[in-house]
């Protein structure tokens, strides 16, 4: 009994970052799929939003999950040259360049911001990059204070 | 002095000659300037120009009430010019629909259209933007840790009302419905609690990114004092940078979003 109290009271201590991840639908949510039916372990701390294509996250998902508390976020989908609608991921990635570099000049932490290309043959990679993800935002530490998109009570 | 009388003549002349239906310009309010709309050559003695005239008038341009008046003449100096490359570069003003009264920066060079315009831009202003003080700003905002840009910009933002008045000035910002406007999903909150400013403010000024003319509108609409145009110039080097595309000076360049090449840089992209 003393035991589980000791862990419990480990486990609580220890960060357990909440990280979104928005996926395309063709590559990398396959991608995802292939590392859990090949039972592969990864750290259950990230909520996977399935999208059709990396086209179309736009921005503001980002945003929206920052304002609505998420430690980090996760972008990912298929290989250049491999998207389902040609050049979805090319228009994505343009687009990226922009956001990222405005998101750290405003202060959100670039640790904290994780792009990826996984296809949907690469189970082993998908399990990896949510660890390394993972390992980083919770370095980062809590992103509360210092969240400028975050939502506080008005005051 | 001598500019004021320049642009008031010729402002009668395009409006005698037909050139022009409709001069829009700047007349003198006392202590500010306020945009003036002329039909009659008449009242082209109403015009004034100094520098205390920062509204870009380009963005009067897309308003439809003024289609009707099409030609018109608009008093621009090169920063405006660059608006008016960007409208056309997006087919939002035909080269036939406008004559430019050009301002430069102390002397007039006189009625001209969008290709002469583009091309003194060019030979001429090559480097008017950005302003070097905020150019400096920029770069000590960068030489911060995150944790300190965070604390600047919540301060800053928290200032906001969101009264869209940098949306207003912008001619740049003219989507007939605004993202702001689209509320299933609420896509930028519009509670009184500041988190909306955050995400308004960057989206912002991300939504002109590659197609910015560092004119300085928006910030001197705020009625906030929000540094609106450190965002703009960071936006606008990092566009330079990854692209190399410097917004306004060509008139058939492809938008910076919207258009990719296969080499892009993806260092960024594990």
């Amino acid at each position: 009994m003393a035991e589980t109290e000791a862990k419990t009271a480990e486990t609580t201590k220890t960060f357990e970052p909440r990280i979104v991840a928005f996926v395309c639908n063709w590559c990398t949510y396959a991608g995802a799929d292939l590392a859990g039916t090949s039972r592969l372990q990864y750290a259950p701390n990230v909520r996977i939003i399935k999208l059709p294509c990396t086209g179309r996250i736009d921005p503001l998902f980002i945003l929206k999950a920052l304002e609505g508390g998420a430690d980090g976020v996760l972008v990912s989908g298929c290989h250049p040259g491999d998207c389902h609608y040609t050049s979805g991921n090319f228009h994505a990635r343009r687009r990226w360049a922009i956001f990222r570099k405005l998101l750290d000049f405003t202060g959100i932490d670039p640790q904290r911001l994780h792009f990826s290309w996984v296809s949907a043959a690469e189970g082993a990679k998908f399990a990896d990059l949510i660890n390394k993800v993972t390992d980083e935002i919770r370095k980062a530490g809590p992103f509360e204070g210092a969240n400028p998109a975050r939502r506080r009570p008005w005051k | 002095m001598e500019i004021v009388e320049s642009i008031r003549a010729d402002a009668a002349a395009v409006l005698t000659d037909g050139r022009a239906k409709l001069v829009i310009g700047y007349r003198d309010r006392g202590d500010r300037r306020m945009p003036v709309f002329i039909l009659d050559p008449k009242q082209a003695d109403l015009l004034v120009y100094d520098a205390e005239c920062k509204q870009n008038l380009a963005a009067y341009l897309r308003k439809s009430e003024l289609k009707k008046f099409r030609p018109v003449a608009i008093v621009a100096r090169p920063a405006v010019i660059r608006s008016l490359i960007l409208l056309h570069a997006e087919s939002q003003l035909k080269p036939e629909e406008i004559v430019i009264l050009t301002v430069g920066d102390k002397e007039y060079h006189g009625i001209m259209d969008l290709k002469s315009a583009a091309a003194l831009l060019n030979e001429k202003y090559k480097t008017i933007a950005p302003d070097a003080g905020t150019l400096a700003l920029v770069r000590k905002l960068a030489a911060m840790t995150a944790d300190e840009r965070s604390a600047f910009w919540t301060a800053e933002f928290a200032k906001c009302t969101r009264c869209y008045a940098c949306r207003a000035a912008c001619p740049m910002c003219y989507c007939s419905r605004c993202i702001v406007e689209k509320n299933v999903p609420q896509w930028i909150s519009t509670a009184a609690a500041g988190h909306g400013n955050y995400a308004w403010n960057i989206i912002r000024a991300f939504h002109l990114a590659g197609r910015c003319s560092e004119c300085g509108a928006c910030e001197a609409a705020c009625p906030q004092g929000i540094p609106l145009m450190l965002l703009n110039i960071e936006v606008g080097q990092r566009v330079l940078e990854e692209f190399g595309a410097k917004s306004g000076y060509d008139p058939d360049a492809k938008p910076v979003i919207g258009s990719w090449s296969p080499d892009d840089k993806e260092e960024f992209i594990k």
